[in-house]
């Protein structure tokens, strides 16, 4: 990689940019990603706690099987269903929000809309989940929010995420980064998925078995091309930023990009593998699912070339540590997508907790640690405070990453040794899962680890929220007291 | 990848590629699928299911049973399904066209239970087929019918009531450590009748032309080995 790389595109993106203007930018978004990072964290806690419960009850069916509204039916769908649309897009929105301003140099004209989208959006999971618990589920994974709590959830969407391009448009920087082309790609195919799912799959059902490909079609790409896309905007931002040093490879980027776009988006009907749809929709999903390949491998020289030999930097920056972790789930969740995507394999995996491990893989491995490091690195920023405490965040980054690996490594064990027991008839059903429960029994205990881990962030954030409107106070006192000596 | 409209056109046909290639085609071609006509029998196949099914199709979809259990069953040769030396989950393999009728089709995604795609014409634990009442026992405290059963109970969708003159015909048939107090019954609620109903529909077994000769591979187990099924 050339040295002499003061002038080339994959270097920090806004170098150009000087710290008032950042310090402008950061300043406008303070009130609207204060709002979005505080519900995030709050939905992440209420789906850790309907995760607690859920995952109980995997092991200990008997715990809590009176009432009909804490059946696992219903916690299950409504643990995924916060942690997806409460946490996940929350978070997502706060990061790209940020990360969009900050790349394209222009401050957020302002947040009135932003704030009542926010309260929509938030609206709408609450009504949806609480749909979920009342029984109106529509039993579609991933889709399970009532038809009543969707069409808010569009408007909502519509109302946050036109901000991003407004600041893209109104942006002052002359070039557009990486992170940027998954930005534009995650914020413009979201609204398309979610309305076709819910059209063909909610409202006006297609006949028969095109409805799993719809669905398939849709959570494959909620999975790799929203939640991947602004899992990876974060990572291209902050390896190079924080390394100060160019991405490496950088000029292969854009054709990850387009593979993964292109491939990405037909590569989740190989979940539907051996099943009741026709045989070449199964073949192009596993051929798509294998040509993801490509992008494992570019993406992978982007990222840990970029981190080759800056390793010790891992050690005293919290930021680079979580998006280190997650820049290797994601390598993981591509490889496990290619993997389970080979027939031979995927007679084993299919229908087990391998699924799960795979979903947990996606969604908190690589998404919810990339959001994590990036939170780390805006808060201060946009709050402008440091954060109230260090230690809390090691906690938090320890738990994270030991509950994690110990979630993601149970299921996974718990799938194959289910898979491989489900295909041998003469194991009993009873005994197969009996066979998973001490697995089970450890994804339990990894989800309290993490649980610790949240609770460690949550804390320290609204912490630093409080001290930062302590000091705000205090210097609006400050500056009318001498105001008013002034004035004397 | 300096210019705006490229990347937002790009972006634009590499999801319409797909939406078009995979929800637009399968929607016109086999979307327009439609039911098989028997001659002999004057039915059309998959037959629609009774009422009181359907309703029961809807407390399966909220109580969320889909979480654990597949309806799906997987071609011979692909995990142990169908066929030889299988669970015996099916007759045969599911296919499109079984799905035809539903208005929400429940593929699942994972096994945390048996398949119950065709549950009713498959044998209980006991070897017998399934019945109403064996359902309800088994709904109201599965350890009651199979010992070893890892399912909730699901206790709410029945009562227990004082016995007004005859006692019900449904009330539950239960060994007397679970039964009620003398004097009064345990009688399932109408979600809990619909359930049932709705579970004893599942039955895929009309071989429709595109079920026969399906190539299936030869199982790769040793004759003489026992053959387990059901539950």
């Amino acid at each position: 990689m050339a040295t002499d790389s003061s002038h080339s595109p994959e270097l920090t993106p806004e170098r150009s940019s000087n710290p008032a203007e950042t310090a402008g930018i950061d300043a406008s978004l303070r009130t609207p990603l204060v709002a979005l990072i505080g519900s995030a964290l709050v939905w992440l806690l209420v789906a850790s706690v309907l995760g607690l419960v859920s995952a109980w009850k995997l092991h200990t069916p008997a715990f809590l099987d009176a009432c009909e509204y804490v059946t696992f039916g219903r916690l299950q769908p409504a643990q995924t269903n916060a942690f997806i649309y409460g946490w996940g897009f929350n978070a997502a929105f706060a990061v790209s929000l940020w990360l969009m301003a900050r790349l394209s140099r222009a401050a957020l004209p302002g947040c009135g809309v932003l704030l009542v989208g926010t309260l929509f959006w938030n609206l709408g999971v609450t009504v949806g989940i609480g749909g979920i618990i009342l029984g109106f589920s529509t039993s579609i994974e991933w889709l399970e929010m009532p038809g009543f709590a969707s069409p808010l959830l569009l408007v909502a969407y519509a109302l946050i995420a036109s901000w991003s391009l407004v600041v893209f448009r109104a942006g002052r920087s002359g070039q557009i980064f990486a992170s940027q082309w998954y930005l534009i790609a995650a914020l413009f195919w979201f609204p398309w998925i979610y309305s076709v799912a819910q059209v063909l799959l909610v409202f006006a059902p297609v006949r028969g078995t095109v409805q799993s490909v719809v669905h398939a079609w849709f959570s494959s790409n909620l999975l790799l091309l929203w939640f991947g896309s602004i899992g990876l905007a974060a990572i291209y931002y902050f390896l190079p930023k924080l390394l100060l040093k160019p991405v490496a490879n950088y000029y292969l980027a854009s054709l990850a990009f387009w593979w993964l776009v292109i491939f990405g988006s037909w590569a989740g009907i190989s979940t539907l593998i051996g099943g009741p749809i026709p045989a070449w929709v199964q073949t192009a999903g596993a051929a798509a699912s294998f040509m993801l390949v490509v992008p494992l491998v570019i993406i992978g020289m982007n990222h840990f070339g970029t981190l080759a030999g800056r390793w010790s930097a891992l050690k005293d920056n919290i930021t680079l540590r979580f998006v280190a972790f997650g820049a290797a789930a994601f390598s993981l969740v591509l490889l496990a997508w290619v993997l389970t995507s080979i027939h031979g394999i995927a007679a084993v995996t299919q229908f087990t907790f391998v699924t799960s491990a795979q979903a947990q893989l996606g969604l908190y491995g690589f998404f919810t640690m990339v959001v994590f490091g990036s939170l780390y690195y805006i808060v201060p920023r946009v709050l402008n405070t440091a954060w109230a405490s260090a230690p809390l965040a090691g906690v938090h980054f320890a738990a994270s990453a030991l509950g994690v690996i110990l979630l993601v490594g149970s299921l996974a064990v718990a799938g194959i040794t289910q898979g491989r027991l489900l295909a041998d008839a003469s194991v009993p059903f009873a005994a197969v899962t009996k066979a998973t429960e001490s697995c089970l029994f450890a994804g339990t205990v990894a989800l309290l680890i993490l649980a610790i881990g949240q609770l460690a962030f949550a804390l320290n954030f609204f912490w630093t929220l409080a001290r930062a409107s302590a000091c705000c106070v205090k210097s609006a006192k400050g500056l009318l007291s001498a105001h008013s000596e002034a004035a004397r | 990848m300096n210019r705006a409209p490229i990347i937002f056109l790009g972006v634009f046909f590499a999801l319409a590629f797909s939406f078009v290639g995979l929800v637009l085609t399968n929607q016109i071609t086999y979307g327009a699928f439609t039911t098989h006509v028997d001659e002999e029998e004057g039915k059309a196949f998959p037959l629609p299911a009774p009422g009181l099914a359907a309703q029961g199709k809807l407390v399966y979809q909220d109580l969320g049973c889909v979480s654990c259990h597949t309806q799906q069953v997987r071609r011979a040769g692909f995990g142990a399904d169908t066929g030889e030396h299988s669970r015996g989950w099916g007759e045969r393999q599911s296919v499109a066209r079984d799905y035809l009728r539903e208005e929400r089709v429940l593929l699942g995604s994972v096994r945390i239970g048996p398949d119950l795609r065709n549950l009713a014409a498959r044998k209980n634990a006991e070897g017998a087929d399934f019945t109403a009442d064996w359902l309800y026992r088994y709904l109201l405290d599965p350890k009651l019918v199979v010992a070893d059963s890892d399912m909730p109970r699901y206790a709410f969708l029945f009562k227990t009531r004082q016995i007004v003159g005859e006692p019900s015909p449904k009330a539950l048939k239960l060994p007397a450590a679970s039964a009620p107090a003398a004097g009064y019954e345990i009688v399932p609620t109408a979600r809990g009748e619909a359930l049932v109903a709705y579970l004893l529909s599942l039955k895929d077994t009309y071989a429709y032309p595109e079920t026969k000769n399906v190539y299936t591979p030869p199982a790769p187990k040793k004759a003489g080995e026992k053959k387990e099924g059901h539950e």
